[in-house]
């Protein structure tokens, strides 16, 4: 068996001397879409950024058998381990299609990107509509396709999302969830951090729940979804389904 | 015809102070710096034009060879030194360019003495009269090379792979970090590229003015009120900002006298201190 994609061994980060994360363990198998779920300030966006190298932390990291704890954000790009930020983080003076080119922006295949400008396009025909209106000026929802466009034109082995469906309609995370799992089928491995727990556990294989830091349970997706604790923590009521 | 010709004048004259601008609007866009030694880098450009003139050199065929210089300068500082404190707070890059200015300034008295200089071609009192007002071609030359620069800059921004990962690290850091952008390489090409168009418009300034190491003080502040008035985003608009100074100081010479055309940008620059301090400091 081949070993997994991402590795989190004792994962330890904060801001300041103020800890966040406690000594993390998760790993992503490759081919494997693996929901991370918890409740707000459990700390999802907090291991995403030292994932990616943005923040400073302890602990093990390792990317494709790499360890890359000591990189630099630029440099795990490189190595195909890319992040849809919270909050989407596009370029907001850029159009939609310079946004989606600079997710091309380590490659040089003049012809690949154009291929993979019109893949996006493809995928997401409301951004061909708009590929000359800045990114700013685009509807949540439209941002968050652009945000997710731009991550596709890297070419990830590794897709991370954070918080793909904050503030946006039922009907259009229905529909991101769907391109998820095309783009899974593409054989790109992807970790969804959601506060959405149940539309992310709907299309996950495997779920971690964290909370204050602990990673405090690991299992299938089905199982997560039949757990009455987890239904009563996140669905807040006796009702749950 | 005297009004007609002032008008003439303070537009040639703005748009090579727009040039001058141009490389602080640039870094104080993208890298958040206030350069305070930009006019050092204008001051060095024209010492490099004019000794490669005294060398005998043609000025124009020399500018390339300052801008190539004053790009390494630019360059080195930022990658050596600048880019360990690139994102602190902003006072501590305001010293250190302050630090900078008095040092390239000090330099430059000990090398190449405080003689004014003038870089004087044979073409250098050449001029056509139209319609009664006479365009001296050198300040016509200055014009056009800031307005080719400016666009050639506006088409870097705009078009290449570079001025694309510029702007992405202007607008959102950790996004263009997260996308593969390294910005020490951005920051020193950048920085490289603001002190290589400070050069060009030094060379440019020996031809239209006297070049002494104590010209830099001024031609900051110039460049300071331009960028306020031209925005950190647009290359075209700073070369109209600097049209807007420059026609200010020739309607000042022309109705207060010769003397006040300087006080124009300082006292622009005092009022807009007073009245847009938090603008003026966070128009990034
Ligand atoms: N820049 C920061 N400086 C200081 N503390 C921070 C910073 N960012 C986050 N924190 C704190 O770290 C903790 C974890 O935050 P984090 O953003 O990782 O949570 P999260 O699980 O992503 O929450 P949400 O679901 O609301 O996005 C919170 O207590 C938060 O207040
Ligand atoms: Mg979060």
């Amino acid at each position: 068996m081949s070993a997994p994609l991402l590795v989190l061994h004792g994962l330890v980060a904060g801001y300041g001397d103020v800890p966040v994360l406690h000594g993390v363990d998760l790993t992503v198998e490759s081919g494997e879409l693996v929901a991370l779920v918890g409740s707000n300030g459990a700390g999802k966006t907090t291991l995403l950024r030292a994932v990616s190298r943005l923040l400073k932390s302890g602990g093990e990291i390792r990317f494709g058998g790499t360890d890359i704890a000591a990189r630099e954000p630029e440099a795990v790009f490189g190595l195909g381990l890319v992040q849809v930020p919270e909050g989407r983080q596009l370029f907001p003076r850029m159009s939609v299609e310079e946004n989606l080119l600079m997710g091309a922006y380590r490659r040089r295949d003049r012809a690949a990107i154009g291929a993979s400008l019109a893949q996006s396009f493809d995928l997401f025909p409301v951004l061909a509509a708009r590929r000359r209106q800045m990114a700013g000026s685009l509807s949540g929802g439209e941002q968050q396709m652009c945000a997710i466009a731009r991550a596709l034109m890297a070419a990830p082995r590794l897709l991370m999302i954070d918080e793909m469906s904050l503030g946006l309609a039922p009907i259009i995370v229905d529909r991101l969830l769907d391109v998820l799992v095309k783009i899974r089928g593409q054989g790109v491995t992807i970790l969804l951090v959601e506060q959405d727990v149940f539309a992310a556990l709907s299309v996950a294989d495997r779920g971690y729940v964290l909370e204050h830091g602990r990673i405090v349970r690991a299992a299938s997706a089905a199982e997560l979804k039949s757990d009455p604790a987890l239904q009563r923590a996140y669905l807040g009521a006796e009702d749950a389904p | 015809m005297l009004f007609a010709q002032i008008l003439v004048d303070g537009v040639l004259l703005g748009g090579l102070y727009g040039l001058m601008a141009l490389g602080m609007a640039l870094v104080w866009g993208v890298l958040n710096i206030v350069n305070l030694a930009h006019g050092a880098f204008i001051m060095l450009g024209g010492y490099v034009v004019y000794f490669l003139f005294v060398a005998g050199l043609d000025p124009f065929a020399a500018l390339p060879i300052a801008m190539l210089a004053l790009f390494a300068l630019g360059y080195v500082i930022q990658r050596g030194l600048l880019n360990l404190i690139v994102r602190s707070a902003l006072l501590n890059t305001l010293l250190f360019t302050f630090g900078l200015n008095v040092v390239l300034t000090y330099l430059a008295q000990l090398l190449f003495s405080a003689d004014f200089r003038t870089i004087n071609p044979s073409y250098a009192g050449a001029n056509v009269t139209l319609a009664g007002v006479t365009v001296p071609l050198a300040w016509l030359a200055a014009f056009l090379v800031a307005v080719l620069l400016a666009g050639l800059l506006q088409l870097l921004l705009d078009r290449s792979r570079l001025g694309r990962a510029i702007r992405a690290t202007a607008q959102n850091l950790d996004a263009a970090r997260l996308y593969g952008v390294d910005p020490r390489q951005i920051y020193a090409v950048t920085f490289g590229i603001g002190a290589a168009l400070a050069g060009t418009a030094g060379g440019l300034y020996g031809l239209v003015a006297q070049i002494t190491p104590y010209i830099g003080a001024t031609l900051t502040a110039k460049s300071f009120v331009i960028a306020i008035i031209g925005g950190l985003e647009n290359p075209l608009l700073v070369i109209l900002g600097g049209i807007v100074i420059g026609l200010a100081e020739a309607l000042a010479s022309l109705y207060l006298g010769p003397t006040y055309s300087d006080v124009i940008s300082f006292g622009l620059l005092v009022l807009i201190l007073v009245l847009r301090p938090a603008r003026s400091l966070k128009l990034a």
